[in-house]
């Protein structure tokens, strides 16, 4: 198959509809608005698009996926196209984010011979296979957002270096699995016990590169929520998203989520691998924040999703009608408390209005919400949307900095024009 | 046979190979080719880059960072991969990866006194007298090609003894495997392209070239 370059040549609708208006508005009295929103898009330009030294990134197509944004080609990153959540609070597989950190990764995976080690500080070492697996225990579901530590990392200001992400680098599926607890009670955790490290079937191209490997505190690793998945929405997990079996950690970011789960081992320590002890970490603070230009005087793993929420029915740049009732969507999420109260601001953030919310699917799952909403005078102006949860966590108005470009959770700002 | 290598294809359709027709069933995968280049530059950085760079990574990773991030940043960026990566480069490299992509992506001018300084490290220095002949391992060392290749298995390019054996039978062997060293190659061994060599001399090329061929 050939790698494609999918629609990239073609404008997009929001900038048909722009230039549309624009362009009617142009030799008419309404030569004010026509400028207003002529100002909106150049601040478009800026607040939406992320940009690069390379100009902006093509759809490709990947195996398992339908046509996906590329962040890069190898190891593989790929972006879910934002629109697709608005479909649905639930991601389709083929639209799930694709990320590796490093290329060294089999493209042919066997199912029959595939083998889960346990082992260190264990009473009985143990090397599964799928069967095995998924015979040890009734299997446990859960409905569960996986999103990445750098989401978004491309609105950082000032910018910073890494995977230059948009906001598509998370996704929510429905996960099958057994839970991690119950695989490590039937190895036996010994007493001295402190963490439970996971590596999958990635490796570095070089012997000179970190392994990553990822740690969980063995409290958490046996509370009952972190799991091992081999079904992602009903069906095997597509192979770029972890096949045959992937660890699911409901809450926290997708760095934890390793793929091609292959080794487990129960360690006495605190594990001092590079990707838990220098990478992925955050300022150890109240905001895990600093500001930009100064280095944290103390840092700690990334760990929970903060509450987020996006409006994905209306985008940058839309022109919606007066004095007409619009129904504005989106969905909101947090690290499992459960977001109970998402409000929506088209004025700037002066007032909010509560919005309803949809079907709950769980407290790690996207929820959606909409609100009908009439514009009653004309112009460009600013949807904001901030979520909530039950613990009282809510989104800043201004986003905080990090070196890492990490947990992005500013209230998201669409510009858009009534007329 | 006839109809198992239809379903085959039919199942491959999607990138995706279901290998086996009954019980065990591998799942395979077969990834886009790497189209991705780093963009050309007269700056010696250009020819490390891709040699040294690509050995981890596609040229994405740099083309799409942010635009105009400055000297330092890319140099410091450059140094991350040596120090915490482990790539293979030393303090010198890093100094000219960085000041080639502070100019190819960043806000750095190839004018610039500290892009000169860090691209030309021995101006002013006499030439080097001309080196003695060194032996093709010396010169697999000493130009990444280690990095990417071994003797007996498949790193991210093929094992030497592939190489040798492709071409056991093949009278044009030692142009080929030359022409793929010193221009690059692509598309031969899978879809990560091997960049060009182009600062080996012709004895250079020759000596390398034979080595690999008696794998």
């Amino acid at each position: 198959m050939k790698f494609s370059f999918v629609d990239n040549g073609k404008p997009s609708r929001r900038r048909i509809l722009r230039d549309a208006f624009t362009l009617a508005l142009a030799a008419s009295p309404l030569a004010s608005l026509a400028k207003a929103a002529a100002e909106t898009r150049a601040a478009d330009e800026n607040a939406e698009d992320v940009t690069f030294a390379a100009g902006p990134r093509p759809l490709v197509q990947y195996p398992q996926k339908r046509p996906l944004t590329l962040v890069t080609t190898r190891p593989p990153h790929l972006e879910t196209p934002f629109a697709v959540f608005n479909d649905g609070p639930i991601t389709p597989n083929d639209a799930f984010f694709v990320r590796y950190h490093l290329a060294n990764f089999p493209t042919s995976i066997d199912p029959d011979s595939y083998r889960l080690t346990i082992k260190g500080a264990v009473d009985t070492p143990l090397s599964l296979s799928l069967a095995e697996l998924k015979a040890l225990a009734e299997p446990i579901e859960v409905v569960a957002v996986n999103q990445c530590s750098g989401n978004s990392r491309g609105f950082s200001t000032p910018r910073v270096f890494g995977a230059q992400l948009g906001n598509g680098s998370m996704g929510n599926a429905r996960w099958v699995g057994v839970s991690l607890k119950t695989v490590l009670e039937k190895a036996g955790v010994k007493a001295d016990a402190r963490q439970v490290t996971f590596r999958g079937l990635d490796k570095p191209v070089l012997p000179s590169t970190p392994e990553f490997i990822k740690a969980l505190d063995i409290s958490h690793a046996m509370d009952g929520e972190p799991m091992i998945a081999w079904s992602m929405n009903g069906t095997d997990l597509p192979f770029l998203n972890g096949y045959p079996i992937r660890l699911v950690v409901p809450g926290y970011f997708g760095t934890y989520w390793i793929k091609h789960l292959s080794e487990i081992e129960v360690v006495d320590h605190t594990y001092d691998g590079f990707f838990m002890a220098k990478g992925y970490r955050v300022p150890d603070n109240d905001c895990f924040c600093i500001a930009p230009g100064t280095t944290a005087a103390k840092t700690q793993p990334i760990s929970k999703l903060p509450v987020r929420s996006f409006i994905t029915s209306v985008k940058h740049g839309d022109v919606l009608p007066l004095k007409k009732s619009v129904v504005l969507k989106g969905i909101a999420f947090d690290g499992g408390v459960g977001v109970n109260k998402v409000e929506v601001s088209i004025d700037g953030g002066k007032n909010w209005r509560e919005a309803r919310l949809g079907q709950d699917l769980g407290r790690f799952s996207f929820r959606e919400w909409t609100l009908p909403i009439t514009f009653h005078s004309k112009g460009a102006t600013q949807l904001m949307v901030r979520a909530s949860n039950s613990a009282g966590e809510t989104q800043p108005l201004r986003a905080d900095w990090n070196p890492g470009g990490y947990r992005r959770h500013v209230v998201e700002t669409s510009h858009v024009t009534v007329a | 046979m006839k109809r198992m290598k239809f379903m085959t294809t039919l199942l491959c359709a999607a990138q995706v190979c279901l290998a086996a027709m009954a019980g065990a069933a591998p799942l395979s995968i077969t990834l886009p080719p790497e189209t991705a280049a780093f963009k050309p530059s007269a700056l010696p950085g250009y020819q490390l880059a891709q040699q040294k760079c690509s050995t981890c990574h596609s040229a994405d990773y740099i083309s799409f960072q942010p635009p105009g991030l400055t000297l330092a940043q890319w140099t410091a960026e450059a140094g991350k991969m040596q120090h915490v990566y482990g790539a293979p480069i030393s303090d010198q490299d890093v100094r000219i990866i960085g000041a080639y992509l502070a100019v190819t992506y960043g806000s750095a001018q190839a004018s610039d006194a500290e892009v000169q300084a860090a691209s030309n490290p021995s101006a002013g220095q006499p030439p080097a007298a001309p080196a003695a002949k060194v032996d093709a391992m010396a010169l697999l060392q000493g130009n990444a090609c280690l990095s990417c290749h071994a003797i007996d298995h498949k790193v991210v390019g093929p094992a030497y003894h592939d190489v040798a054996a492709k071409y056991a039978n093949d009278p044009q062997a030692l142009a080929k495997v030359t022409s793929s060293i010193q221009h690059g190659s692509t598309g031969k061994w899978g879809e990560i392209p091997m960049p060009p060599f182009a600062q080996l001399s012709a004895d250079d090329l020759h000596s390398v070239a034979t080595f690999i061929l008696h794998q």
